[in-house]
């Protein structure tokens, strides 16, 4: 037991952060949250691609680097301080829903090119209001060499964007055992719709529509001994999904303290800087408490989900701190810049609109208590 | 990263887990009940004799001091288990008094007390607090005056716990009337029984017995001086972080949840149960990820101590949390039980398991001892962030 970082992932995250520094400023963000962008930040990516973040968490025979998924969990922080164009997020979840999920003949095809950066991807696992709801939307109905899918979900990140899906649908074919089977969807191919949906945050959501949709049994997963998916296998993944996307939230709230903090101390008011008032210190107080909580539980929950369990108790414990945390690091930075911090010229907005988003995808910090309560053996 | 015992440490738990279920007591836990009551030649004493017998008391002073050599995780993992099971972890004399000694105090001192607290013969009441000096301790006026080879020592301590039990005082002393006030304050060993001190109760809400004591020209000899004259302030600020570090823990608020937890299970005289209650049941789900944050930042704290940094912030911030969490704590446990909430611990009609009025009484001290919750947040703000002091110098 040590709850301190090795010098290597230091040395990797002060590496990370001279990119995002470099390659993702506010500008970018601010382009990117535009209708008119497609949401690809295509020198971001490139970089991103050089230094095999892409294949961070991909085993290394499949041309990545074999690095757990709480190393991958840094790097998220890292994005997270920048506010990183979300489908890079997408598409390294996808990578650890795909790796965790696929056949070898289906990861030898993929994976790779995951890997290098050469697919955009996403992921429709669970609910995206509830990730302890992994219960398809899409139903797959037997078809001659396939399945064919039908079905919709609101709030799939970046599926407009993607070159490939992955989904879960409810297959039910003529004498077999209803199943869950996961299936890679893409773009092109009849009866596919990726409608992009106008979000406070301009975060690239869509609406996927898969109507009548063929997808070959080369695309189709089917578990273990064709058995299915196992409800613990799409936890896992869900749980995954929620413990990165708190590692992110993690690195927007501690961005958002950190230009608070400077901005009180220069911002002078009654002839002194507003640092030196009580009041003012104690918002601080209080928001790094609330950072460190969310940090340190985030921390914990990507950590043993990177063993292979479940950790359901401490993703729920790590999404109830995030989701309150960053909200919360935001409105009160609101409330320190005053107006400085209001005029959309001013950035910290972005930051104010990725928390709300992140908040409530995947859960709400009421829903994550629902999961805390199920474990805690609570639940009515 | 690591967030899993490993072998050795898994170990030292299950040993000291298997001391506390054979020697924590039915006596000794209705002892604990009501603090008040402890005395020498109680359950709580035969206990402490059994635990210094081990030599746990001092696993984490360096062996040469006669220790164990430990480490700050192995006493996290004891001081987490000693909470858990609701009896007091290492005590201050062991943890506070004596790495002060070790580590400012002249050979003499080291000589004269280091043995006799490692045999678990010198216990000390802390003499800090005064009247009016209590946030700002600084501000302190008991004054000791040197006439030939002994201090005199007059004025008076409060919030002054143990000095009815101590072998001895550990006294915050004015030795310097004219230095600006962090320097003219120094550290004397005063024994008890010194003609001239008077120990006068205080009952405190929670039953607790602490109290104020009174020095009138009371003489001790110069060597019991810790260190150097009027080096005193640096002493007991400069070792607090380590203290709070190796101590901060949260093993007694795990209890709490759990017992809330458990609580909410009970059938109450209505019929109902508080885990019926939706808002009841986020409400506790509340407090588990929040005691869960207490966890972890003195797990911080303890690796932080243990790879040679010291761990202010997450000490300073493990305090403030788990002092409010208490408050929130007490009061779910008793609000979720409805009017058997008010019920005193043995009252025939008590929720067994439920005594969370205690709590509720003895939660407030920690929020604002141990240093103020409004102090400590001016230490993130001012240490950990570097935003300005306003006037209360440090």
């Amino acid at each position: 037991m040590k709850l301190v970082h090795t010098p290597e992932q230091r040395d990797f995250m002060a590496a990370l952060r001279d990119l995002f520094a470099d390659a993702c400023p506010p500008s970018l963000v601010r382009e990117i949250k535009t209708a008119d962008s497609d949401g690809f930040p295509a020198q971001l990516w490139q970089g991103l691609a050089q230094m095999g973040a892409f294949g961070l968490a991909i085993d290394p025979e499949l041309g990545g680097e074999g690095a757990g998924l709480y190393d991958l969990g840094l790097l998220f922080t890292e994005a997270g301080r920048v506010l990183c164009p979300t489908i890079v997020y997408s598409t390294l979840v996808f990578g650890v829903a795909a790796q965790r999920l696929a056949d070898p003949d289906q990861a030898k095809r993929l994976l790779p090119a995951l890997a290098r950066g050469e697919v955009k991807a996403s992921a429709a696992l669970w609910n995206p209001a509830d990730a302890g709801d992994t219960r398809p939307v899409f139903t797959a109905e037997r078809a001659e060499g396939g399945w064919t899918l039908r079905g919709e979900q609101l709030f799939v990140p970046n599926a407009q964007l993607a070159d490939v899906v992955l989904v879960t649908a409810r297959a039910s074919a003529f004498t077999e055992p209803r199943r869950v089977l996961a299936f890679f969807v893409r773009p092109g191919a009849p009866g596919w719709s990726a409608e992009p949906v106008r979000t406070m945050s301009g975060d690239k959501q869509a609406r996927l529509v898969l109507d009548d949709y063929f997808a070959a049994d080369t695309d189709t997963i089917t578990g273990h001994g064709g058995a299915g998916i196992s409800g613990s296998e799409l936890t896992w993944i869900a749980n995954a999904a929620v413990a990165l996307q708190c590692m992110e939230m993690v690195g927007g709230a501690t961005a958002v303290l950190e230009r608070t903090v400077d901005y009180v101390k220069v911002r002078e008011q009654f002839g002194r800087p507003i640092a030196s008032f009580q009041a003012v210190q104690h918002h601080v107080a209080n928001m790094r408490m609330a950072v460190d909580g969310a940090r340190l539980t985030a921390n914990q929950a990507t950590w043993w989900l990177g063993t292979g369990q479940p950790a359901t108790r401490a993703v729920a414990i790590a999404k109830m701190h995030a989701s309150e945390a960053y909200k919360w690091a935001t409105l009160t930075a609101h409330q320190l810049h005053g107006g400085m911090g209001y005029v959309r010229e001013t950035d910290l907005h972005l930051w104010s609109e990725r928390a709300k988003a992140t908040e409530i995808q995947g859960g709400t910090a009421d829903v994550a208590a629902g999961w805390l309560q199920r474990e805690l053996g609570l639940a009515g | 990263m690591d967030f899993e015992l490993d072998s050795d440490q898994r170990a030292w738990r299950d040993e000291v887990r298997a001391f506390l279920r054979e020697n924590v007591t039915e006596e000794l836990v209705r002892e604990r009940a009501e603090r008040g009551f402890e005395h020498p030649g109680g359950h709580l004493a035969t206990f402490k004799k059994k635990v210094g017998e081990k030599g746990w008391w001092g696993l984490n002073w360096p062996t040469e001091y006669g220790g164990l050599g430990l480490g700050p995780v192995y006493q996290h993992i004891l001081v987490n288990e000693f909470e858990y099971f609701g009896v007091p972890g290492p005590d201050l004399t062991v943890t506070s008094v004596a790495p002060m000694i070790m580590r400012y105090g002249t050979q003499r001192n080291k000589e004269e007390f280091l043995p006799q607290i490692a045999r678990g013969e010198l216990n000390v009441a802390v003499g800090y607090s005064e009247p009016n000096a209590g946030t700002d301790l600084a501000s302190l006026k008991t004054r000791a005056d040197l006439d030939g080879d002994e201090w005199v020592i007059n004025g008076q301590k409060i919030w002054n716990s143990l000095a009815h039990m101590a072998t001895h005082e550990w006294l915050c002393v004015r030795t310097d009337q004219e230095a600006p006030k962090h320097r003219g304050i120094s550290v004397i060993m005063v024994p008890i029984d010194s003609p001239g001190i008077e120990v006068r109760p205080l009952i405190t809400w929670d039953d607790f017995r602490t109290n104020e004591t009174f020095f009138t020209d009371v003489r001790v000899p110069r060597t019991n001086l810790i260190g150097e004259v009027n080096r005193g302030w640096q002493y007991i600020t400069g070792a607090l972080d380590l203290e709070r570090g190796a101590l901060t823990n949260a093993g007694d608020l795990r209890r709490a949840v759990d017992e809330v937890i458990a609580a909410a299970r009970v059938t109450l005289s209505d019929g109902s149960r508080p885990l019926d209650n939706p808002d009841v049941r986020r409400k506790i789900a509340q407090l588990d990820a929040d005691v869960e944050v207490c966890v972890l930042m003195s797990l911080e704290a303890a690796s932080l101590l243990e790879s040679g940094q010291i761990p202010t912030s997450a000490v300073t911030e493990e305090k403030i949390i788990s002092s409010e969490l208490r408050q929130r704590i007490a009061d779910v446990g008793t609000q979720m039980l409805g009017l058997q909430g008010l019920l005193a611990r043995d009252s025939e009609y008590a929720v067994p398991g439920g005594g969370f009025e205690k709590l509720y009484r003895s939660a407030p001290l920690l929020r604002f001892g141990g240093g103020a919750n409004e102090v400590l947040r001016d230490v993130i703000a001012q240490r950990g962030h570097g935003m300005p002091t306003y006037g209360r110098g440090r």
